[in-house]
């Protein structure tokens, strides 16, 4: 058993169109010590799944119609609140991506990690502090104990993000669940947090789910792949096996549209493979595969909504991809 | 080739508020002396972490930001001695995309209306031949004509891109600044808007001075690129000699930290070079080289001479 699986997960909103599927049968898992990289575009249900876990989809107009989410072989769906206000913080954490309004503006970056730690461990005050400022100090904030008496708008995006990671890891969480981290960072800020959190999971052995729309961010952090798309898992596997050999022309779309870093030969790069369109409004979906419309290999078996199968280990969700016409 | 757009050292210093009463004010330099040159029917690249410069660098050579000091000769016509008149018939030649596609339109004006507002503040043609120069405009980016009438809240981050685009080529320019157009898309849609960039380039002629701070998209489109750093260029090259044999040591550590899907995490590949903190405020910036801190190369001249830009280098220890 997994530490963290999730089962067949359905989540809806319900909106002027009526209810929406936002998540449509998503399994997932991680274990310790491991990260799942969940990746795919804005819409696709990557934060929905993040914030389902968490226990934070807000309700109404949101509800999780079925699926169980178990930490631990602890069922969290229908948790009462009391007992999920435990979970979070101290077996479950999440950094979110905008470092700069998730932080109280009121209070210091050290206050706002004492208050997390005395929350679920039985210390005091000043011992709270002393282990913010610790923390501060191992996410490679320098002169930490000055820092921790800084509030939030004296620090730069990446110290603030910093911050966030020290408040998340304070109570060392099972399971870290990082919402696009770096998406507001510069490169060089980025590459410190992706090595921050490398170590932490190396030092803790924490699970961490690393959601984003970054392929490159995947290859570097990433040790299995989940691929979503309007609401589903549509392939999944170890990132190598993604990465070098994506089956769904999708995920084949999203690796070959970044473009490369390579040396600068001589001319021009040619264009960009692109994946024409754009994601359909989920109140708009039908029967069939919902990448369907965007994808050159589509014949009529794509009226038929796919399932996710074939190969355990590396399974996808595409009749061309089954039927070997890719 | 001819040269379309040249700054001469270009700077560009804000007035910060007084401390008190009495206290001297302060000046923020975000551009501090730096020349470039863009060729006709090129693209030059500024690439720069947030806070380099490059956005303001960019402003300031066709004159939309404040205080600039220096010279921006565009065709051979010093932009900043133009009385406001002739400046605002000169910026039909001379148009912008910006970064965010959300907030860059108005949300209560239909888009048609949107794209033909640049003709009509500056008077060009009838009515009826901006509307059809508006149908043309959405056939060449690649929206349909049925939407000329919705409003930008019915159309995706791509699309509203694309209304940016179709604005910007209303009045027929010359050059087109493009500041980050890509940062706030998903990957799928940059690749779109950066292919339609590249194809209109061709088609028409443009030159795009092209703001970013991903080197990945600055090397699909750019020519020649420009590194800036704390306000300064610290490397200036072509694309083939940048990407190829970079000299500066934040060029280097700017490639080094940039994801790559070479770099996996099973082959506990690890990044050859790691930087640590921030740059240091632009308020009081340091005396020597402005990255000396940060520089795994740094000696003793770096922490009190400023490297000049020497063969497109501005470093000591490169340039030996």
């Amino acid at each position: 058993m997994a530490l963290l699986e999730i089962n067949d997960l359905k989540v809806e909103f319900g909106t002027r169109y009526g209810p929406v599927t936002a998540l449509d049968g998503v399994s997932l898992e991680v274990d310790a010590g491991e990260t799942l990289g969940v990746v795919g575009e804005s819409g696709c249900g990557k934060s929905i799944t993040a914030l389902s876990v968490m226990g934070l989809i807000p309700s109404p107009p949101g509800k999780i119609a079925g699926g169980s989410i178990k930490l631990g072989g602890e069922e969290l769906i229908g948790l009462p609140d009391k007992r999920l206000r435990q979970l979070r913080g101290s077996d479950m954490a999440m950094i979110f991506q905008e470092p700069m309004t998730s932080l109280n503006p009121v209070f210091t970056a050290g206050d706002q990690i004492a208050e997390a730690i005395m929350l679920h461990q039985d210390v005091g005050k000043a011992e709270a502090f002393n282990r913010a400022v610790e923390l501060l100090d191992r996410v490679g904030i320098p002169e930490a104990r000055r820092r921790a008496s800084d509030y939030p708008h004296q620090l730069s995006g990446g110290m603030r993000q910093r911050v966030m990671i020290a408040m998340a890891v304070s109570c060392q969480p099972k399971v870290l669940i990082a919402d696009e981290p770096t998406t507001a960072l510069d490169v060089t800020v980025q590459a410190q947090i992706f090595d921050l959190l490398n170590d932490i999971q190396r030092d803790f052995g924490t699970a961490i789910i690393m959601i984003t729309h970054d392929m490159g961010a995947i290859a570097e952090m990433a040790d299995r792949v989940a691929v979503m798309y309007a609401g589903k898992v549509i392939e999944q596997g170890v990132a190598d096996d993604i990465l070098d050999n994506p089956k769904h022309p999708y995920a084949q779309g999203l690796i070959a549209c970044i473009p490369a870093l390579g040396k600068g030969d001589a001319g021009r790069p040619p264009p960009l493979a692109e994946i024409p369109g754009v994601v359909p409004p989920l109140h708009l979906l039908g029967e069939g595969c919902a990448f369907a419309d965007r994808c050159a290999h589509k014949y009529d078996a794509c009226a038929k909504a796919p399932v996710l199968g074939g190969d355990a280990a590396h399974p996808v969700a595409c009749h061309a991809s089954a039927e070997a016409r890719i | 080739m001819s040269v379309i757009l040249e700054a001469k050292d270009l700077t560009v210093r804000f007035p910060m508020p007084r401390q008190s009463l009495f206290a001297e004010r302060q000046h923020l330099e975000a551009v501090r002396s730096i020349s470039f040159q863009l060729e006709k029917g090129r693209t030059l690249g500024i690439v720069g972490e947030s806070g380099s410069g490059k956005t303001t660098a960019a402003m300031a050579s066709i004159r939309l930001t404040g205080p600039a000091t220096g010279a921006v000769e565009f065709e051979g016509e010093d932009l900043f001695t133009l009385d406001d008149e002739a400046m605002r018939k000169r910026r039909a030649d001379i148009q912008l995309i910006f970064q965010d596609p959300y907030s860059s339109l108005n949300p209560r004006d239909r888009v048609s209306h949107i794209v033909q507002e640049p003709l009509d503040l500056l008077e060009i043609g009838d009515e009826a031949s901006r509307k059809a120069r508006v149908e043309e405009l959405f056939k060449l980016v690649g929206l349909r004509p049925d939407q000329l009438n919705l409003f930008p809240h019915q159309f995706s981050g791509g699309q509203r891109q694309r209304i940016s685009i179709a604005r910007a080529l209303a009045t027929n320019p010359k050059l087109i600044v493009c500041d980050e157009p890509v940062s706030a898309l998903d990957v799928a849609i940059q690749a779109q808007i950066l292919n339609l960039l590249a194809k209109l380039q061709e088609e028409l002629g443009l030159s795009y001075l092209f703001i970013s701070h991903d080197l990945g998209v600055i090397r699909q489109v750019c020519d020649d690129i420009a590194v800036m750093y704390l306000g300064r260029i610290v490397e200036q090259a072509s694309r083939d000699e940048l990407f190829t044999n970079p000299r500066h040591p934040y060029t280097q550590a700017l490639l080094a930290a940039a994801p790559s899907l070479a770099r996996r995490k099973s082959s506990g590949a690890k990044r050859p070079q790691q930087l640590k903190g921030d740059p240091p405020s632009p308020i009081k910036p340091p005396p020597g080289c402005a990255f000396a801190e940060r520089c795994p190369l740094a000696e003793a001249v770096c922490k009190q001479t400023p490297p000049p830009l020497e063969n497109g280098v501005a470093c000591h220890v490169a340039n030996r």
